[in-house]
């Protein structure tokens, strides 16, 4: 039946398609008005889209560890090496190891940007997971003023394996600080995950310590738990047994995140109702225009035997066929738009942009869709008109 | 279907439009048979009900009560979904103003006819061709309805009428828009389609075309006032 329509449907494309091209101006600024509406959502979409990629990798990175760190915060507390062994001391903990996670520009306040982070050579596994280098090598015991560096960083800076990179540490002594400066040989660089991983400039943990004159102090713990040990208890286990520090259990980790894609989500979302408003009334205008303007010709069809559904193969076709190309145009440009944003926010070290296969489609769609739900009212309008008075009409 | 039989049964048709809430009889009680080959003319005043009645025949409206039988089948009795396949099959219009798709050429207009028939592509532009040839509009096949003269442009609509082998053609005022010479050809070419065994009723109120025919239907307020042979 739907192979039917759809044969119906292509029987008429070259009568659809000399409407189309016969009222060039007007199609193209609503095909123009569409594209716009579709341009918004592949940008809006593409961010949405990074941030879901940027999540679910992060996630598969990050999330099969409990992530320990002090009671009272980020800023203001600090964890130390002693509390490592005290975690690993708990039963069903499999491996636990620290952190330190510094602001790479001193002067930021560390929510956004680069960051330094030092991490024992030995655990670059566990924590790197599956990440590839796309040159050099990992950290090795031994290395002091080394460094692995994340994609973004590598890109910024426009670094490479052997380049050094500068890094600033602040000291505070007495009332005033004081700024030390280091260049770190870059021995590796990792490939583009989509990750807080793109972000980093891995350094091995006891020469952050000392560069950051933090000496035995962590950011975080991570833990890895036994594999038949259940994450969310064993959590618990380690703020009741080690003293003050609070703990993140993968369920939690993923469950804050998720909430705060919500408000990702709700920006993309309303962006495709704005781009559908836009876009929706844009077609429904021109089809009610060129359906009044052609409101004989209908009715000279239909006397010619024409059926109802003939006449909205005509006018949903000729409104699915300017959906179809304002998606084209919007997919076009808001992927040439995100292409080169991504350049230009690369070079700025972050990118916020993602295409997916999904993302095409889905624009795509929703751009036919538009074309045929707004197309459908003056579709309907043309075909149940009478014959006899839609020829008596000038 | 019988050869002796009509091709056209007009039986007690009648049409009443409501004007608010005082009634209108447009048509009252009109029966008459049209036989195949006929060509006939319906004559009468301004509100005479002759373009009412070609509604009826045309099933383009629907009557109060009567029926309208096309070879033998009560079309006035068929669903409202059936009748564009009526409409299609058996029924060819010409009207007063020609009634072209502007955008489309000549040949074009007479195959999008037969495309609501769901004619195959080859058979409809061999058909278009033949039917064009055949109103002496060969050269002109590619032209559209704004580059076409007044007596070209309802050539090609006769040629559309005829391009599903109606069982009749309903024209409604077919030379109301062009000078008397163009009138006389498309008049001339009409009979010549008569006898060759095309059924056309022609709706005018120019007694020229109607002395033409060879069957006139006079009507006057709703009702036939004479129907005669010439």
């Amino acid at each position: 039946m739907q192979l039917k329509a759809w044969l119906e449907g292509v029987r008429m494309l070259d009568l659809i398609l000399r409407n189309i091209i016969q009222r060039k101006l007007r199609t193209g600024l609503t095909v123009f008005g569409i594209g716009l509406g579709i341009f918004a959502v592949m940008v809006m979409g593409g961010m949405s889209e990074y941030f879901n990629l940027h999540v679910d990798r992060g996630l598969s990175l990050m999330a099969d560890k409990i992530h320990v760190l002090p009671e009272s915060g980020f800023f203001g507390g600090s964890l130390d090496d002693s509390k490592v062994s005290k975690v690993k001391s708990i039963p069903g903990v499999l491996d636990a190891y620290g952190l330190l996670w510094m602001p790479y520009d001193v002067e930021s306040l560390g929510i956004f940007g680069n960051f330094v982070v030092g991490l024992e050579p030995e655990k670059q596994a566990a924590t790197l997971k599956d990440i590839k280098l796309t040159e050099g090598r990992l950290l090795v015991p031994g290395d002091s003023y080394r460094t692995v560096i994340g994609s973004n960083v590598a890109r910024q800076r426009k670094l490479h394996a052997g380049d050094e990179i500068e890094v600033k540490s602040k000291r505070f002594v007495r009332a005033s600080t004081i700024t030390h400066t280091r260049n770190f040989t870059v021995v590796g660089i990792m490939e583009f995950t989509g990750t807080d991983f793109d972000y980093i400039i891995g350094v091995p943990l006891d020469t952050a310590q000392k560069f950051y004159d933090m000496d035995n102090t962590l950011t975080y713990i991570w833990v890895i738990p036994e594999p038949d040990a259940d994450a969310d208890d064993l959590a618990k286990r380690i703020e009741l047994n080690v003293e003050n520090v609070a703990t993140f259990s993968p369920n939690q980790l993923r469950k804050q995140i998720e909430q705060s894609m919500v408000v990702i989500s709700l920006i993309t979302l309303s962006s495709a109702v704005l781009a559908a408003i836009i876009g929706g009334l844009s077609i429904m205008n021109t089809m009610l225009m060129s359906v009044s303007e052609r409101t004989k010709e209908f009715g000279l069809m239909k006397a010619m035997g024409a059926e109802v559904k003939d006449i909205l193969y005509l006018t949903v076709g000729e409104a699915a066929l300017m959906g179809i190309l304002g998606g084209i145009i919007g997919i076009a440009g808001g992927g040439i738009f995100i292409y080169y944003m991504n350049e230009y926010m690369a070079s700025m070290g972050a990118v916020i942009f993602a295409i997916t296969p999904r993302l095409v489609i889905v624009a795509l769609l929703f751009a036919t869709l538009l074309g045929i739900i707004s197309g459908s009212i003056p579709a309907y309008r043309a075909a149940r008109m009478k014959p006899m008075e839609a020829m008596r009409r000038e | 279907m019988n050869e002796s039989e009509p091709v056209l049964r007009v039986r007690n048709l009648s049409k009443t439009y409501m004007q608010g809430k005082i009634p209108v009889h447009a048509l009252t009680d009109v029966s008459f048979d049209v036989k195949k080959g006929e060509f006939i003319s319906i004559v009468g005043p301004s509100g005479s009900g002759k373009s009412t009645l070609l509604s009826m025949m045309g099933l383009l409206d629907k009557p109060t009560s009567g029926s309208v039988f096309i070879d033998g089948m009560e079309v006035t009795k068929v669903k409202e979904g059936d009748a564009p396949k009526i409409r299609r099959e058996k029924i060819g219009f010409v009207f007063q103003r020609f009634n072209l798709i502007p955008t489309l050429t000549a040949l074009e207009n007479v195959d999008i006819a037969m495309r609501f028939a769901r004619v195959s592509k080859h058979i409809r532009k061999e058909r278009a061709i033949e039917l064009l040839a055949q109103m002496g509009l060969g050269g002109r096949m590619k032209h559209k309805p704004s580059e076409l003269s007044g007596g070209e442009q309802q050539r090609v609509a006769i040629a559309r009428a005829m391009a599903n082998h109606p069982a009749i053609i309903l024209a409604d005022e077919p030379t109301g828009e062009v000078d008397t010479k163009t009138r006389d050809m498309i008049v001339a070419l009409l009979k010549e389609l008569c006898e060759k065994g095309q059924t056309i009723l022609v709706v005018t109120h120019d007694m020229d075309v109607a002395e033409k025919t060879l069957r006139r239907i006079t009507m006057r307020d709703g009702r036939i006032a004479s129907d005669t042979q010439q």
